[in-house]
């Protein structure tokens, strides 16, 4: 979750945020040497007392500033064209879980375990506990085990929802009617939040996602307690 | 087409040149031998003024620019007093006096460059409104807050914020770089 005045990402949880993190480095690292670069040619463009009333052509600067654009972006696309395919790569997943967003409110189902589904609702703020965070905490938590790989498919039973929860980088829409499949593999144990992000109606902001991600041994012993 | 038509019934009214009309630019030998009404046909505007040159895009228009420091008109018409002060300057310059040589530079040009290029405080100006427009939507602020926002939530409390906090390390969130990473796990008390 973010802490209190966090202006950039949350810190990351799986491999693929730690690309995109790093993505993200690398185009805004580009993106602040352009943008000094254009600051200092306005800057000096402004400041400057003398006029040129015979400017024609200049063919040379004219290459290089389509050039030199022009490779930049090619060196801002290819890791993100790379990224985006290995954002769709799908190996070989040990669980399946399924996620189903309702107005308003999401249901989790584990079908390769016996009658393993609820509901996950937020806890109103009236009834928070202290210390719990308000519009995030939910009365039942997605469990999943860590560093395993976990095929997540995401659908909606009314309206448009979308899952997301940003320290693993997912964001992933539930539309009724389709399925949609992202590999989910989380490298550390911990609780992950996220909020519901598509506009589904009055209580959109009140639909929170809480994964609660731990060791083997605990998550097989969470399935067999749930299974009683 | 109305246009030629125009301009050949103007052409043969006046028997003017077709230099005369012609949107190419104005020499200073083109305004000088033609007649009051001739002129006031061709350049409406030019009245008794003198042109001098080609200007800036060889219309005889006069314009103050920092870039152009020679306009095609004289600003002011040739007047008596004008004439006078042109003929004197045609000997010695030492002859003339401050007055003169300034009355001489005004008579062909209306601003000085400091004149031209002297700040017109028009930020004054524009700080003044931009001051006034913070300061309303200032009160359209405490308005807001005192009329239309509803009661914070319980949790905004500092011992629940100090809770939150706890509850965070607790969970180990931020582990890389946020909040838990300042956590010293081991002898339990921040780093």
């Amino acid at each position: 979750m973010a802490h209190w005045g966090q202006l950039m990402f949350q810190d990351a949880a799986s491999p693929i945020m730690i690309q995109l993190v790093a993505l993200h480095d690398h185009a805004l690292t580009i993106m602040i040497m352009v943008v000094s670069l254009v600051l200092y040619m306005l800057y000096s463009i402004l400041t400057n007392k003398f006029t040129c009333r015979t400017l024609l052509e200049a063919q040379e600067i004219e290459t290089i500033w389509t050039v030199l654009p022009a490779t930049i972006l090619v060196v801002l696309a290819l890791p993100s064209l790379r990224l985006l395919y290995l954002m769709d790569e799908i190996s070989q997943p040990t669980l399946t879980v399924k996620t189903i967003g309702h107005q308003w409110y999401w249901s989790y189902e584990y079908s390769d375990f016996l009658n393993l589904e609820f509901d996950s609702y937020m806890l109103p703020t009236e009834e928070l506990q202290d210390g719990e965070f308000r519009l995030l905490e939910v009365d039942h938590r997605m469990v999943i085990p860590m560093q395993t790989e976990v095929r997540l498919l995401v659908t909606a039973a009314d309206v448009i929802h979308s899952w997301c929860v940003p320290s693993l980088g997912i964001k992933l829409d539930g539309i009724p009617g389709r399925l949609n499949q992202t590999t989910l593999s989380i490298n550390r144990p911990g609780i992950f939040y996220g909020q519901c992000s598509e506009m589904c109606g009055a209580n959109h902001s009140f639909m929170p996602i809480a994964l609660e991600v731990i060791d083997h041994p605990s998550f097989t012993q969470w399935v067999m307690t749930f299974s009683e | 087409m109305l246009r030629s038509l125009t301009r050949t019934a103007l052409r043969q009214g006046a028997r003017i040149s077709h230099r005369a009309i012609a949107t190419t630019a104005v020499r200073p030998a083109d305004a000088s031998d033609l007649t009051i009404q001739e002129r006031e046909q061709i350049y409406p505007k030019l009245g008794n003024r003198d042109i001098v040159g080609y200007g800036f895009n060889g219309n005889p228009v006069y314009i103050d620019r920092e870039e152009w420091p020679a306009p095609a008109v004289r600003f002011r018409e040739n007047t008596a007093e004008v004439q006078a002060l042109r003929a004197k300057e045609q000997g010695d310059w030492k002859a003339l006096t401050l007055e003169e040589k300034k009355g001489l530079y005004r008579a062909s040009f209306r601003q000085t460059y400091a004149e031209m290029t002297a700040p017109t405080g028009e930020w004054k100006t524009v700080i003044a409104g931009l001051l006034l427009g913070l300061s309303f939507t200032g009160w359209v602020l405490i308005w807001m807050k005192t009329c239309v926002y509803p009661p914070m939530p319980r949790t905004i409390t500092k011992e629940w914020q100090v809770a939150q906090a706890e509850r965070m390390v607790k969970q180990r969130q931020g582990a890389v770089l946020g909040i838990s990473s300042q956590w010293d796990y081991e002898k339990n008390e921040w780093k």
